[in-house]
């Protein structure tokens, strides 16, 4: 059932969101939920697979949208499809495996069956039961397609909304941060995984957490520093950082020591044959943002639920000939899954430049497992963060308590730091800590919760 | 140093009989173990690992009968060595890991336990089931992860391990029963 928002409480929420004064609530509130369903995850882009899961013909992933059952498929002409998982008879989910290769899916309630491409070939008894094509039309009908699907450096978006924006408009600015996750050779990234788990936390909160909270990463992970997995986050080192935001996603960085494009990635432990390949495949200012101010990506959120995240942890004991430890750098993606408005399924891959160096590739999905991931270091204590807010929130005093999302800001609503005057990369840019990207993300919430969509059309089956 | 795989040391025979000395002594390995790890004693955990361990936790997926596979290529929950159990290990021991501060309360309950030998004197194949209660905090849900191991013990050549008959994990390999875990993480050992 939608829920129509109380205009009143609905309109004093948004504006309390909007003026960085988040009603507790919102983490764990079931009516909220529903709207956001409706809203946000009917309205945008959501994130479902990389091309380099299906490489073959035939090859599948089944992922979802909330509950939205979706066959990720690339049929035998090597185009990749989104195809609704239910079958158009009787309803039933035609595939019921996560992964794998086929030719056709077949139904198993009534042997209904489509190729890859999610045409429907096979109709028991179309002529005796049917007529044949007088009364049901076999040749036109295929498993509905996802009403939008569009992809970005092979990663693969859907939209239940069919009069979404393209989705490179919807990534708007934020595709220039995208690129040095995704692209960082003309080979792309192969993606491995996902690891998948539930949590009892809001979908939200990561979402927030990955897009600017460098000001957590201090506390929340000190014990990460202290063992000597990962060097960078000191508090007095974190806050030196740009967070940066642009249209659709933001994300923080680390300020690198002095030097050019390629000492600064080999700190950061890249071998030189991949950032030859760096210095290629990202434009000028892509490099600018390495070379002249010296920012290394970290994390990043894209509205509404997916995250990235690239570190460079010591992989292994020891230290080189200098005396440095060995660190070595890994990328993951992660979509927050929302289940519902306390309980969030989290999909954490590792990925990797496909043309990256087999040594590499093996060293750094070691990284990734010890500190990202259903069993990483740095993951395990933000999850206990927020399964302990999003319990606490559910409650009557949560209603009445406004948190201060306002970093940054003082109370004129003048910065506490202006932004970046000379920063390579688009949007806007601050050093220092600062909760403008966590605004700027639940302020994009706002706007969709606050603009109902127009009914989809509605497909019929087979009718006269 | 390369760890060794398991298919290098292949079972001989059929499982040993549960009065074989060998059996007895991979069982109270087991049991002793799952007392290490319910009391969160990780460091005397790792004095039974050996230098080469190797400790996986595939990634289970659903996959069509007949697939031919029912992992994740290429991911796994835990694919650790000395160094990475070491370093998860040390942090346990900061004041800092917040997730099991306040920790857990753990049970691991061990059963199906049946051992095989090897061609090699100092090195036995042990399966086991595992089922894992764990609970945190006062009012949140308790979870459970339910998994098989298969184990490579070897006789620690010094006679120091001090373990039922000496013996050490040399590799673990633990297939859990879910392909999406309900548990908030997996900060714990199985």
């Amino acid at each position: 059932m939608p829920v129509q928002p109380s205009t009143t409480s609905h309109s004093q929420l948004l504006a309390d969101v909007r003026r960085g004064m988040i009603p507790a609530h919102i983490y764990n509130d079931a009516e909220l939920f529903s709207l956001e369903r409706e809203r946000v995850f009917g309205r945008s882009w959501i994130f479902l697979a990389h091309e380099s899961e299906v490489p073959q013909p035939g090859d599948y992933v089944v992922r979802r949208v909330l509950d939205d059952s979706f066959i990720v498929a690339r049929d035998e002409g090597g185009t990749v499809r989104a195809m609704f998982n239910m079958c158009l008879h009787r309803g039933m989910q035609v595939c019921r495996a996560e992964v794998g290769n086929a030719s056709h899916f077949r139904c198993p309630y009534h042997g209904w069956s489509y190729r890859n491409d999610g045409r429907l070939t096979g109709l028991p008894f179309h002529r005796e039961a049917y007529g044949g094509e007088d009364g049901f039309r076999r040749g036109e009908q295929t498993l509905l397609p996802a009403p939008a699907l569009d992809s970005y450096n092979g990663l693969i978006f859907v939209s239940l909304n069919p009069t979404a924006p393209p989705l490179r408009e919807y990534l708007g600015d934020f595709a220039f941060y995208l690129d040095f996750y995704t692209k960082q050779s003309p080979a792309g990234i192969e993606l491995a995984g996902p690891q998948r788990w539930r949590i009892k936390a809001n979908w939200k909160i990561g979402a927030e957490n990955f897009a600017g909270d460098s000001y957590h990463t201090p506390q929340t992970h000190t014990s990460v520093v202290e063992i000597g997995l990962f060097r960078e986050p000191t508090a007095s080192k974190r806050k030196e950082g740009a967070l940066y935001w642009a249209q659709r996603g933001g994300g923080t960085t680390y300020k690198l020591p002095p030097g050019t494009f390629e000492s600064r990635l080999r700190y950061v432990g890249y071998p030189d044959v991949m950032i030859e390949r760096m210095r290629t495949s990202w434009s000028e200012a892509q490099r600018r943002m390495i070379t002249e101010d010296g920012f290394m990506i970290s994390a990043a959120s894209l509205f509404p639920n997916l995250s990235l995240v690239h570190n460079w942890p010591k992989v292994a004991a020891g230290s080189d000939s200098a005396g440095a430890d060995t660190v070595l750098p890994f990328i993951s993606l992660r979509q927050w899954q929302p289940i519902s408005a306390g309980e969030t399924e989290v999909l954490s891959w590792f990925a990797v430049d496909a043309a990256a160096p087999a040594e590499f590739k093996k060293l750094s999905y070691k990284a990734y497992l010890m500190c990202f991931g259903s069993t990483g270091m740095f993951e395990q204590d933000d999850v206990e963060n927020w399964v302990s807010i999003t319990s606490t929130a559910a409650g009557v005093m949560a209603r009445r308590l406004l948190l201060n999302n306002r970093m940054g800001l003082l109370h004129n609503n003048k910065p506490v730091t202006p932004p970046l005057a000379h920063f390579a990369g688009p949007g806007t840019a601050h050093v220092g800590y600062g909760e403008y990207n966590q605004r700027a993300m639940l302020a994009l919430w706002a706007d969709c919760l606050e603009r109902p969509l127009a009914p989809a059309a509605r497909t019929e089956l087979g009718a006269p | 140093m390369t760890a060794r795989l398991l298919g290098s040391t292949r079972r001989a025979g059929s499982a040993l009989p549960f009065s074989d000395e060998r059996h007895l002594q991979a069982h109270q390995f087991l049991v002793d173990e799952a007392y290490l790890l319910d009391g969160q004693d990780y460091p005397t955990w790792l004095s039974l690992l050996t230098e080469d361990i190797r400790y996986l936790v595939p990634v289970r997926v659903t996959t069509a009968r007949g697939a031919g596979f029912d992992t994740a290529p290429g991911m796994a929950h835990f694919d650790e060595d000395k160094y990475s159990l070491g370093l998860r290990v040390a942090r346990f021991a900061t004041e800092h890991a917040w997730t099991e501060d306040p920790p857990s309360r753990l049970r691991h309950y061990v059963t199906n336990v049946r051992c095989f030998a090897t061609v090699r004197v100092d090195e036995l194949v042990v399966e086991s089931a595992v089922l894992l209660f764990r609970s945190r905090g006062d009012v949140r849900e308790s979870a459970l992860v339910s998994a098989g191991r298969e184990d490579l013990l070897r006789r620690d050549p010094t006679g120091a391990a001090e373990s039922a008959g000496h013996w050490m994990l040399a590799r673990r390999t633990v297939a859990v029963d879910e392909s999406v875990l309900r548990m908030q993480n997996l900060a714990i050992f199985l």
